[in-house]
């Protein structure tokens, strides 16, 4: 290892002559300091691979990067190809397992990342040859096994289960099919089916077509010399064969004709993710892209902008709210964001519509002028300190075909915006009228009243376009008393049920791509019990047996309060329902809701101890079909709890349902029983 | 942090692993009469200077009665000065195209600026004002003490698992101040009175208690003259510094808990009461916890993770302070995995480093992991100014910067078993289990 050599000057205190200064004022600051932005050595090998090599001595570390030069691909029916493709490559060479490769990369204190368009390794110097040459062989010789793609595929399914249920997921999935179209890339939405349908040949054809010389720039940064690079790019990815490329030519999206609201229902939302969206003609490098991006850091950039102060400081709508304005190499985008109450999403869209005509309709201030230029080109200069800040000014360069001295000029370019500028920029490339308004929110609280910004749609999680949400409808003469006896009568009679003395539930519960067994027995009157387990292990029990009241999680005991003896003793009925006057519940119909397309009667329910939880019956049937809780966390939203009832099955005259589906948000638990026995002579014993 | 979190685990031993080799960093250190450290690094290699205070008082300086105060004090500090007025503080910065911000931890608080080159006096003029005559008064209180709330629910409360160091420290340590985390009480905060608060702030925020950390693009010799100028008239404090004597005594038996919190996937937490940092076992830990969790490759990762697939994560983490550490190692079972079956599988991959010698090649694979992180962590001139002033405070040598690697490169792979027999094991140990809160289920 290099011997190191330090200096070290260390001073007695010393006393230096102190200047006189004025500290009532901040001082002014010092000459600018001379920005200089320097140049990669560039060279083209054979096969077309372009490289750029930043020399910067600061650190004895290289660092390399491989970018294809592409924005994206369509991947059609088998969306999600590309960045299962990208994940895959680093998963072990021809020659290689992963374990062996990851083993190697980290002996030599590097680290090797891939992904869809890219690859980049770094470490010391001394070692980086080895890695560049593992980098390669990542490029060259990826094994693409089809064991690792089923890894990758169950990370990549479980993502999406979970993105299911996160609202800004969906807004940022919606918002992209709707600005750019389905037949962009930009617009594609990989789903569950599209994700099963990526064979590994499909990963292989997109490696194939895509990872090509000719298509890719070699970036290094760091403590290295360029024509030691250029060799080393040379010697290991000369043999890269050189391809056809392929064009991509996407149709251009065009703006609606005119501003309309799509909203993705989301019962379970508190919030309403609010993005107000639309393409802009704002390519890379254009004429007034450097005023356009002054313009959106003073309507909505950080902190400091006005949709921050306007939606956040002022009305308190929001915990943050910003705007972010793209350019890229076809077409560009804007949008504007903010996640709001569901009480103040039409006043939030009115705010945030106001703050874009304000921004086009009047020149700015020189102050909050200055200060944003001030910020920005503070900021230029922060970002100079990484050395990887001047590779990727060339890569933009090349990539977008800029001029030569665009960012020597940036800060020339930034220090002469005006605010005539500014405000031509919000005319030229912000259009109120032909905005995107997407809101993924509770639609039966919010949609009220959002027809006067345009046309309402409703949409999916996944963008494609579907029929409002029409009114649920309930029996308006129906009572209490006579609900509960409708819903004894559906789930088989007082007779029926009478007969019941004991039930068997065995089934199987799926939680977040696990599998494991449920068991519930009921011994009537008053005795029931339920465990989950898996492979013989419990891994949850609860139960009333003999009076005795139980609930643990993982061997854990948890307190048993008033509200668990109460779920307890529901448990051990069929029809709970048929007990709740005598023993003081509250069950008052308050109205109707869709339940999975149907309506459904609405029952508040309060218990004794006084929980309140919402329960819903089929209007035709009145099976039970859901019931909804909030579990109240200090501090934070209440998490919403929704438990789903489905596929009712006759067995002795009495209905069960075989599949129960419980949706906690950002998690759903499923559960088949695919055995139900009754009367089989079950003993207390038997309740363990 | 004011804006992020206060003691983020990460954060925290960044400053204290990383950091040395390559190039040296060159340095000039001196103190002003009033006592100020100053630290300055020149580099002219992009035009940006990173301004920074280091006062050496944390959560273990506080009262028993009063704890929270350092980390209120980070947030007190923003509140103005007799020159700069009530909420200033961060225009001024962001004016001037800089950012900023501060963290606390149980030993230091550290304020940062980062600026062009040419905004230097600015942090100059920011940083003395601080520390010469900050605004301590009761709107200012108030106003922190509820922002302070907020982040105390938003980083600890409902943050799954966000308890688990205040929960850790509680049960590791019993007389030392370090069983209370930097968080401290609300409950105090809301006790004190602005007299307490204005005395803390006397005792602690002086020159005589703080190191002036400049790196980046400088000319030294003429910011020497205006540090003296912006620094000098401040008066030394003659209050007596507190610091901790208190012996902590051994754990003497395995502590084991259950919390419930709000979350998914159950947690395995263990944490090893471990030797204070600096020391040469403090090295021989790194690297062993380097080996349990450094990468892909770490033992921890590659049984836990991908092989045995019982966690969705594993990590160990040193956690060493001024005075004491602790060694926690940190997994998140996966659906349907129980607590139980996860910790024995934790233990067993931990003991092997009781009962055998780590193999020559991964031994050295570590090292070289570690010798890439330290070159590395040089480099930004925040981490170079925040380096050289912990150096500084926490061993009396700034230059630590640039010989760190050697006390690496002293540690054998006996080292390794032998601090692993003499720390991993349970009678020294606090093992937290985080298990989902329950919910009836219908």
């Amino acid at each position: 290892m290099k011997k190191l050599v330090y200096l070290f000057i260390c001073c007695m205190p010393i006393t230096l002559m102190a200047q006189s200064i004025d500290r009532t004022k901040a001082p002014a600051p010092g000459k600018a300091p001379l920005i200089q932005v320097g140049n990669p050595v560039k060279y083209t090998l054979a096969n077309g691979l372009q490289i750029f090599v930043v020399k910067n001595t600061k650190l004895p570390t290289v660092v390399a990067s491989l970018v294809i030069n592409l924005d994206g691909v369509k991947e059609g029916d088998k969306a999600g190809v590309a960045d299962m493709a990208g994940q895959l490559l680093k998963r072990g060479t021809t020659s290689m397992s992963k374990e062996v490769l990851d083993e190697a990369v980290e002996y030599l204190g590097g680290s090797l990342n891939t992904s869809s368009l890219s690859a980049t390794v770094s470490s010391l110097k001394y070692n980086f040859p080895k890695l560049f040459e593992l980098m390669s062989a990542v490029i060259l010789h990826p094994s693409l096994a089809n064991s690792e793609l089923e890894k990758v595929r169950v990370q990549t399914l479980s993502g999406i289960e979970s993105n299911k249920d996160d609202a800004d997921a969906i807004s940022n999935n919606v918002m992209s099919k709707l600005v750019y179209g389905p037949n962009h890339p930009f617009g594609e939405i990989a789903t569950t089916k599209t994700v099963n349908a990526v064979k590994i040949e499909d990963v292989k054809n997109y490696i194939n077509s895509y990872w090509k010389p000719n298509m890719a720039y070699l970036v290094f940064v760091g403590d290295i010399e360029p024509a030691e690079a250029k060799a080393l790019a040379e010697k290991n990815l000369g043999v890269w064969k050189k391809g056809i490329t392929i064009p991509q030519n996407f149709p251009k999206p065009v703006k609606p004709t005119s501003t309309y609201v799509a909203i993705v229902d989301r019962p379970a939302s508190v919030q309403s993710v609010v993005a107000i969206a639309s393409t802009v003609d704002l390519v890379k490098g254009a004429p007034n892209d450097i005023s356009a991006n002054v313009m959106n850091n003073i309507l909505g950039g950080s902190f400091s902008g006005r949709l921050f102060n306007n939606l956040r400081e002022a009305h308190g709508f929001t915990y943050g709210a910003y705007s972010s304005l793209t350019p890229n190499r076809q077409i560009g985008i804007f949008s504007a964001e903010a996640s709001v109450r569901n009480e103040k999403t039409d006043s939030s869209i009115q705010e945030m519509l106001y703050e874009i005509n304000v921004i086009r309709n009047n020149k700015v201030g020189d102050t909050e002028l200055n200060r944003m230029k001030n910020y920005l080109s503070g900021g230029f200069a922060r970002s100079l300190e990484s050395p990887a800040t001047i590779a990727n000014f060339a890569l933009n360069i090349a990539k977008y075909n800029l001029p030569a001295d665009y960012y020597q000029k940036y800060l020339t370019k930034l220090a002469a915006v005006n605010a005539d500028n500014v405000q031509a920029a919000a005319k030229d490339l912000l259009f109120p009228n032909q905005m995107h308004i997407v809101i993924v929110g509770n639609a039966k609280q919010i949609a009220k009243g959002l027809e006067k910004y345009g046309p309402v749609k409703y949409f999916d999680i996944e963008g494609n376009e579907v029929a409002a949400p029409t009114e649920a409808k309930a029996d308006a003469n129906l009572t209490s008393a006579v609900l509960i006896e409708k819903i004894t009568n559906a789930m088989g009679g007082g007779d029926a049920l009478s007969k019941i003395k004991d039930v068997q539930l065995i089934g199987k519960v799926n939680i977040m791509g696990q599998s494991l067994d449920m068991t519930q027995k009921l011994l009537i009157p008053g005795n029931a019990i339920q465990t989950m387990s898996m492979g013989g292990m419990v891994i949850s029990k609860q139960a009333v047996v003999n009076g005795k009241y139980e609930m643990s999680q993982q061997g854990q005991q948890a307190p048993i309060t008033d509200e668990i003896k109460e779920g307890l003793d529901e448990s051990t009925h069929l029809v709970p329902e048929q007990t709740y006057i005598s023993k003081g519940y509250k069950f008052t119909i308050v109205g109707a809701e869709k339940v999975d397309g149907k309506d459904a009667v609405d029952v508040e329910l309060i218990t004794p101890s006084g929980k309140k939880s919402h329960r819903y019956y089929d209007a035709t049937t009145y099976l039970l079909v859901k019931t909804m809780k909030s579990q109240e966390v200090p501090g934070r939203a209440a998490v919403v709890q929704q438990e789903f009832f489905k596929n009712y099955q006759t067995i002795e005259g009495v209905a069960f349902a075989k599949e129960t589906t419980i949706d906690l948000g950002q998690f759903k638990m499923n559960i088949n029983y695919n055995e139900i026995k009754v009367n089989q002579g079950l003993k207390l014993e038997d309740l363990k | 942090m004011r804006k992020k979190c206060i003691f983020s685990l990460v954060g925290l031993f960044a400053l204290n692993i990383l950091s040395a080799q390559s190039q040296a960093i060159q340095f000039e250190k001196y103190t002003l009469p009033n006592g100020l450290k100053v630290i300055l690094h020149e580099d002219h290699s992009a035009p940006v200077v990173a301004v920074t205070a280091l006062y050496h008082v944390g959560s273990k300086n506080e009262d028993t009665a009063r704890t929270g105060f350092a980390h209120f004090f980070e947030h007190l500090l923003f509140e103005g000065s007799d020159n700069i007025k009530r909420g200033e503080f961060d225009k001024y910065i962001a004016n001037a195209g800089g950012v900023n911000n501060a963290n606390t931890s149980q030993d230091r608080t550290f304020y940062y600026e980062l600026f062009p080159s040419n905004q230097v006096d600015l942090g100059l003029w920011l940083e003395s004002e601080r520390m010469m005559h900050a605004k301590i008064e009761q709107v200012g209180v108030n106003t922190q003490r509820e922002v302070v709330k907020e982040e105390k629910r938003q980083r600890m409360d409902n943050r799954p698992y966000g308890s688990f160091l205040t929960e850790v420290l509680k049960r590791a340590f019993n007389v030392h101040p370090y069983r209370w985390a930097p968080i401290g009480s609300i409950d105090h905060l809301n006790a004190a009175t602005l007299e307490e608060f204005v005395q803390f702030y006397k005792t602690y925020y002086v020159p005589n208690n703080c190191v002036l950390s400049i790196a980046g693009d400088i000319n030294k010799a003429e910011l020497k003259q205006k540090i003296a100028s912006y620094f000098g008239p401040i008066a030394k404090s003659a209050t007596p510094i507190i610091r901790p004597t208190i012996k902590e005594p051994a754990l003497g038996g395995e502590v084991r808990d259950t919390i419930y919190d709000n979350i998914q996937l159950s947690g395995v937490f263990q944490a090893y009461r471990a030797p204070k940092q600096g020391g040469s076992e403090y090295y021989a830990f790194n690297i062993l916890s380097t080996i349990l969790s450094g990468g892909e490759s770490s033992r921890m990762t590659k049984t836990l993770v991908d092989t045995k697939q019982q966690a969705a994560f594993a990590g160990s983490q040193p956690f060493f302070n001024e005075d004491e550490g602790l060694f926690i190692t940190i997994a998140l079972a996966n659906a349907g995995v129980k607590p139980d079956s996860l910790e024995l599988s934790i233990d067993s991959v931990v003991n092997d480093l009781k009962n055998n010698l780590v193999g020559e090649r991964e031994f050295q694979k570590v090292k070289n992991q570690i010798t890439t992180g330290l070159v590395s962590s040089k480099a930004t001139m925040a981490g170079i100014a925040e380096s050289l002033a912990d150096n500084e405070v926490y061993f009396g040598d700034a230059n630590l910067i640039n010989t760190e690697l050697d006390k690496y490169n002293k540690v054998t792979r006996e080292d390794i078993l032998k601090v692993a027999q003499k720390y991993l094991n349970k009678d020294n140990r606090v093992v937290l289990y985080y298990l989902p809160k329950p919910t009836t289920a219908k």
